[in-house]
């Protein structure tokens, strides 16, 4: 039974990976060898839009590869795996592990793109250090997959395969905590996480941070990201009156959590991290709720106005997709990147392309003009450079009201810890 | 705020809730008590509601908590968006009970129990597929008035919610105690054969259970729209199952029980929420919910059958 269903289940994934290669591949020549990276998202669920709009990013860079031919004989493949479930809601860590052994037993795959989540990235990581697959995240900041303390639980074969093209929560959090304290001068703050892997780690690097500037925290509760009503928890922090909330986590309990705070505390700062900053916010919540809400992003700010480069991809993206990047957009855009490089590389030493040699490769890429600043990896695969930008929510009424790249207004980058 | 305001606000908070599990109860212990079945599609009716209220006041132009209507409008889109999803929940409710409760009610066990449970994942999955797992932005036209008690804060839509509420129980009581097929229903749930007997269409008596109990779950996913300005295909489980846990507490088959009920679980959620921490409140509620089963198995009002065995 159970095995009559899990062939049934691969069955329909490989089902949407055929349906999410559609569109490459069919201008590769007969004698161009095909390179997979696989993409791991939350396609569907509460966090699907930002999901998409991610994905983008690599789509655009390797159809502008294929089409331009920058690796002479080969052919880029992305295939999409999709880490959300119905059940869940929102992405599914059991899912994600079973996209990571469905990456691992296609040979032809090389390397991968995310996961979006931290949650489905602590599932993920383990399999495919076995596999000695490297996956590039372009958005899951949780530290302790990177961290050296956990080497044996998320990388048992012993090599770095967890890059990131982001900065960690390890910097988020307290960069948004310092950012409270020193410019939005909050002395009170009250705690909130969602349960998951990515809010926990989140709320607790805040937290530590804020009490060491002094910022006095009133207690902490936890928000049941498949409850509804979070008013009762809500009044209480009302009753405590707080300077501000910070609240770490998704969108799921997110969306309830913009409405009902609006509702019952509207004055309040409201923050949060890069969960927050998301389409489905915007949709769910909608305005007045989501108005003044702070979300930050473990990259630099992408301004399409930028240099030559930033204004192509600005271009060439707004073209393909008729909307404007997310800053996710563009460190998923640049995980492509890395990985391209990555083949040149081995193609200029004329070294056999595979896993290994990949991830070695990954390792040792050193681009110099990304779109988010120089990139390169430590022996953990966090990226060297660290930037935090934080977001206020201002309403532009000439915009879409849901479009995070109009309603996020960028007001600077959060003073590093 | 002071602790009273704080108290005050809980109970405002937990008036709400509560109103939300007690009318949702209803549905439940309805249907119990003259089927003799636990109609577990219940849960998803009730979300299947919610979809409906949405659609509808969406069809009226409304996005969102920024367009506010007042006096005849607001009274129409409110009217018709109430009469939408009880009228589509409730013909559900009817249906699950002609097509299919109907004809496994010769077949003993748990099969018709375990159909609901069948109907109710269809029903999540219709809308999962149809119209998505994403967080709705419920619209609300009711205005953002509110009053200052102390300090605490009561809103219209508190105000509005416990009315409709209030005018559904009342009207539910009305209908089971004085009129001639809410009479029939009693006789009915006291025993089917003896009602048939006396010329009591036993059938007719049972769809007008389940119709009336989905209308009550359909306006209840209304008024969960309205004051959390949320539909979500998944908010069926959460509030069902609580809802449900009422009309076993005040006693299944007991119409003023789940009232009684649902109010109480209203209450513990939001002073559980206050004290101990809200991701605590399950824990009280369903500890209390055995405590009261093993000391007072009938629940806390008793059954409204007793002489049914």
């Amino acid at each position: 039974m159970i095995s009559r269903r899990a062939t049934i289940k691969s069955l329909l994934l490989s089902a949407t990976v055929i349906a999410g290669a559609g569109g490459f591949g069919s201008e590769a020549q007969a004698a161009d060898k095909v390179l997979k990276v696989g993409m791991n998202l939350s396609f569907t669920g509460a966090d699907a839009e930002n999901a998409a709009r991610i994905g983008n990013g690599a789509i655009l860079a390797f159809d502008e590869a294929n089409a331009k031919k920058e690796v002479p004989g080969y052919t880029f493949q992305l295939v999409k795996y999709d880490d959300a479930t119905p059940t869940a809601g929102q992405y599914d860590p059991a899912q994600a592990a079973t996209n990571a052994r469905s990456m691992i037993s296609d040979k032809a795959t090389v390397a991968a793109i995310g996961p979006q989540m931290s949650g489905a990235g602590k599932a993920m990581a383990p399999i495919l250090s076995q596999g000695d697959l490297a996956i590039i995240t372009p958005a899951s900041t949780n530290p302790d997959i990177t961290d050296p303390k956990f080497a044996a639980q998320y990388r048992p074969a012993g090599k770095a395969i967890y890059f990131r093209t982001v900065a960690t929560d390890a910097f988020q959090g307290p960069n948004m905590a310092n950012y409270m304290a020193d410019k939005l001068k909050v002395k009170s703050v009250y705690m909130l996480d969602d349960t998951g892997a990515y809010g926990v780690g989140l709320a607790d690097a805040f937290q530590a941070q804020a009490e060491k500037k002094g910022i006095k925290v009133l207690g902490r509760d936890k928000l049941d990201p498949k409850a509804v009503d979070y008013s009762s928890t809500l009044t209480k922090i009302k009753g405590m009156n707080p300077d501000a909330i910070y609240y770490g986590g998704v969108g799921q309990a997110g969306v309830k959590l913009a409405k009902q705070a609006y509702d019952i505390m509207p004055k309040v700062i409201k923050a949060g991290g890069d969960g927050m900053q998301s389409a489905d916010l915007l949709k769910g919540a909608g305005f007045p709720a989501v108005e003044g809400w702070y979300a930050t992003v473990a990259s630099p700010h992408f301004d399409e106005a930028g240099d030559a480069k930033a204004k192509a991809f600005g271009e060439a993206y707004f073209k393909k997709f008729n909307q404007h990047p997310d800053d996710y957009t563009v460190t998923c855009y640049t995980a492509a990147e890395v990985i391209i490089q990555a083949v040149k590389d081995l193609v200029k030493a004329k070294k056999p392309i595979d896993r290994s040699t990949m991830r070695d490769a990954i390792q040792k890429v050193d681009l110099k003009t990304s779109l988010v600043g120089p990139v390169e990896f430590d022996a953990n695969g966090d990226l060297k450079n660290k930037v935090i930008s934080v977001f206020k929510i201002t309403k532009d009424e000439k915009a879409p009201l849901d479009d995070p790249t109009a309603q996020y207004k960028y007001v600077g980058t959060a003073p590093m810890s | 705020m002071t602790s009273v305001d704080i108290i005050v606000q809980q109970l405002i908070n937990g008036l709400s809730l509560g109103s939300m599990y007690a009318l949702l109860a209803l549905g439940f212990t309805l249907v119990y008590g003259i089927a003799e079945l636990i109609n577990f599609a219940h849960f998803n009716v009730f979300m299947v509601g919610s979809m409906i209220g949405f659609l509808t006041l969406q069809a009226f132009g409304l996005v969102g908590q920024e367009t506010t209507l007042t006096g005849l409008p607001l009274v129409g889109v409110l009217l018709t968006g109430f009469a939408a999803s009880m009228l589509g929940c409730g013909l559900i409710g009817m249906g699950i009970e002609r097509f299919l409760l109907r004809k496994l009610s010769a077949v003993k066990g748990p099969a018709a129990m375990i159909t609901t449970i069948g109907v109710s994942y269809v029903l999540f999955n219709v809308v999962l597929l149809t119209l998505g797992s994403d967080s709705k932005n419920f619209p609300n036209p009711i205005p953002p008035m509110q009053w200052a008690i102390g300090g605490a804060v009561l809103r219209v839509r508190e105000v509005a919610i416990w009315a409709i509420s209030l005018g559904l129980m009342g009207a539910l009581t009305y209908f089971v105690s004085y009129t001639k097929l809410g009479k029939a229903m009693r006789a009915t749930a006291q025993d089917p054969d003896a009602a048939r007997m006396m010329g009591v269409e036993v059938d007719k008596v049972i769809m007008t259970a389940f119709f009336v109990g989905g209308a009550l779950a359909g306006a209840c996913g209304m008024i969960f729209g309205l004051y959390y300005n949320l539909a979500k295909v998944d908010i069926g489980f959460g509030a069902g199952l609580r809802a449900f846990t009422a009309a076993v507490l005040g006693g299944i088959g007991n119409v003023p029980g789940a009232m009684v009920g649902g109010i109480l679980i209203g209450l513990i959620e939001a002073f559980a929420g206050q004290t101990i921490g809200s991701a605590w409140a399950d824990v009280v509620i369903f500890s209390l919910l055995v405590l009261v089963l093993v000391f007072q198995p009938a629940g806390l009002l008793g059954r409204l059958a007793p002489n049914k065995s």
